[in-house]
């Protein structure tokens, strides 16, 4: 699997979810998209989930960290760098 | 709008629920522009009707209209509230408090005729509290809250006295009411524009300073307990008051220091920003704050010396304290709402939200209004000014409704050219 990562946890409002939605277009089976957030984007997470995407988040050290795939056989749980 | 509650896709209103009351807000913005053009310099005085009307254009017309959007939008994404039947709801509060509010300005017009006052009376006092009583319930039935969703429900139980006072003052002007007129004035005064505008500012700036700017948060001391040491006092002083013990003006002397302060705090964390990229909208915050630190400079000056002029400086920077925020929160929730909408229904080709209000185009929107600003102080000395400063509200209120309508269209336009996509079951 290919891991696209994105670190928005620096960027100021809107381009985290900008910047997640491109890459969410881009996405094949074979990969997904890794994201830094320093809030859980509830907004990006409601849209990957309407457009049936899987995804998970959780705070780890005072970050969020976020998968977001296409393929939803993949364990995302264990992709989460922990 | 993009914290851990989230703007959920079930819970956000319709698009067009807050675009309308920030329509609203906008074409009431113009008519302020074209009464300060009639009125001239009578509007600072504030014992003339000239003076009311333009007051309650800025303070119902344009400020409720857009703070009712902002709260529609918002109540759901900072305090976790979902609104059942927005849109019937919006009716309800909507249409006639836009006949009120124009009903009301007549009214102070037509040498306070008391048929108008009474209509706005019955028309502003039902949609108003109707919608104060929907939204706090909803409020208090909240589990989880936040600094910000605590200081908005103080803000509403603000709104709901200050309407209580206009109320009791309408009676007075019609020979009904029975209470010290100057009392009500002053407590009007003091819920609307420290418990309502102020108190609503800062609650939601708990949220969006750190969310949109990147900057540390406030201090949990400020964000936990300013709100309610701010309208504590304000309740404080009218309880008083009515007791017989006048004590507005020490206590207008601590409000105006609390507020000091808050802004310049809120202006030192706009210095920390980790990644600061030029935006408009910092830019409205920090006139806005800056204006409120001047304003209230002014306001603690007046307990010194009787000046009008003063009064009018430390009027004029208040609305460009409140205005200024507003604009900011415009520009950062009608280009984030399109995009997301049209996103939310599978337009991703949808404009980004750069493209719905371009950046120079608020920039554009930034010196109208400080202009509009320095030509609204240099009127109070120099009267030929003020003409000028009409000119500029309405063109800058004139261009806020261009935008509402510019991104409306935007959004039909997508909709009806563009095909929908599903980004997981598609290609």
């Amino acid at each position: 699997m290919d891991k696209i990562i994105l670190d928005a946890r620096d960027l100021e409002h809107p381009k985290p979810l900008e910047e997640a939605t491109k890459i969410l277009r881009e996405l094949d089976m074979d990969s997904y998209l890794y994201m830094l957030h320093r809030k859980n984007p509830i907004p990006l997470l409601d849209l990957a989930s309407e457009h049936g995407f899987v995804s998970i988040s959780q705070e780890i050290d005072n970050s969020w960290h976020i998968i977001i795939s296409k393929n939803p056989d993949i364990n995302l749980q264990e992709l989460l760098d922990v | 709008m993009f914290n851990q509650n989230g703007l959920s896709l079930d819970q956000a209103p319709p698009f067009g629920v807050v675009l309308r009351f920030f329509l609203s807000g906008g074409v009431f913005g113009v008519l302020a522009g074209v009464f300060v053009m009639l009125f001239g310099v009578d509007i600072f005085d504030a014992s003339t009707p000239q003076a009311l009307i333009v007051t309650h254009s800025f303070t119902l017309g344009v400020m409720l209209s857009f703070m009712f959007g902002a709260l529609f939008q918002m109540l759901p994404v900072i305090a976790g509230v979902k609104l059942l039947e927005p849109v019937k709801k919006a009716n309800l509060l909507q249409y006639p408090f836009v006949v009120g509010t124009i009903s009301l300005l007549v009214g102070f017009y037509d040498s306070y005729n008391h048929t108008l006052l009474g209509i706005a009376l019955v028309l502003l006092g039902g949609s108003i509290s109707y919608i104060v009583y929907v939204m706090l319930s909803n409020l208090l039935r909240v589990q989880n809250h936040s600094a910000s969703s605590k200081g908005m429900s103080v803000s509403l139980i603000a709104l709901g006295m200050l309407l209580l006072m206009a109320l009791l003052m309408v009676l007075e002007i019609m020979g009904i009411g029975s209470i010290d007129y100057s009392v009500l004035k002053s407590t009007h005064f003091s819920f609307g524009l420290f418990g309502w505008i102020a108190l609503l500012i800062i609650s939601i700036s708990f949220q969006v300073i750190e969310m949109f700017y990147v900057t540390p948060p406030y201090p949990l001391l400020v964000s936990k307990y300013l709100p309610f040491m701010i309208f504590g006092v304000i309740v404080l002083s009218f309880v008083l008051q009515v007791v017989g013990v006048s004590v507005w003006g020490f206590v207008s002397f601590v409000l105006a220091l609390i507020l000091i302060a808050y802004a310049g705090l809120t202006l030192y964390r706009l210095t920390q920003r980790k990644r600061p990229i030029a935006d408009a909208t910092v830019w409205f915050w920090r006139v806005g704050m800056s204006s409120l630190i001047v304003s209230m400079l002014f306001f603690m000056l007046t307990h010194f010396i009787t000046s009008t002029t003063i009064d009018a400086l430390s009027y004029i920077t208040f609305a460009s304290f409140a205005l200024s925020i507003v604009f900011a929160m415009f520009y950062k929730i009608v280009p984030f709402l399109t995009w997301f909408h049209l996103n939310s229904q599978g337009y991703l080709m949808a404009p980004m939200m750069h493209e719905v209000i371009h950046p120079k185009s608020a920039m554009k929107h930034l010196y109208i209004h400080i202009a509009s600003l320095v030509t609204f102080v240099l009127s109070v000395g120099f009267g030929g000014f003020i003409y000028l400063a009409g000119v500029l509200l309405v063109v800058s209120f004139g261009l806020l409704t261009y935008q509402v309508i510019h991104a409306h269209k935007l959004y039909i336009h997508t909709q009806q050219t563009q095909e929908r996509f599903d980004m997981g079951m598609g290609g």
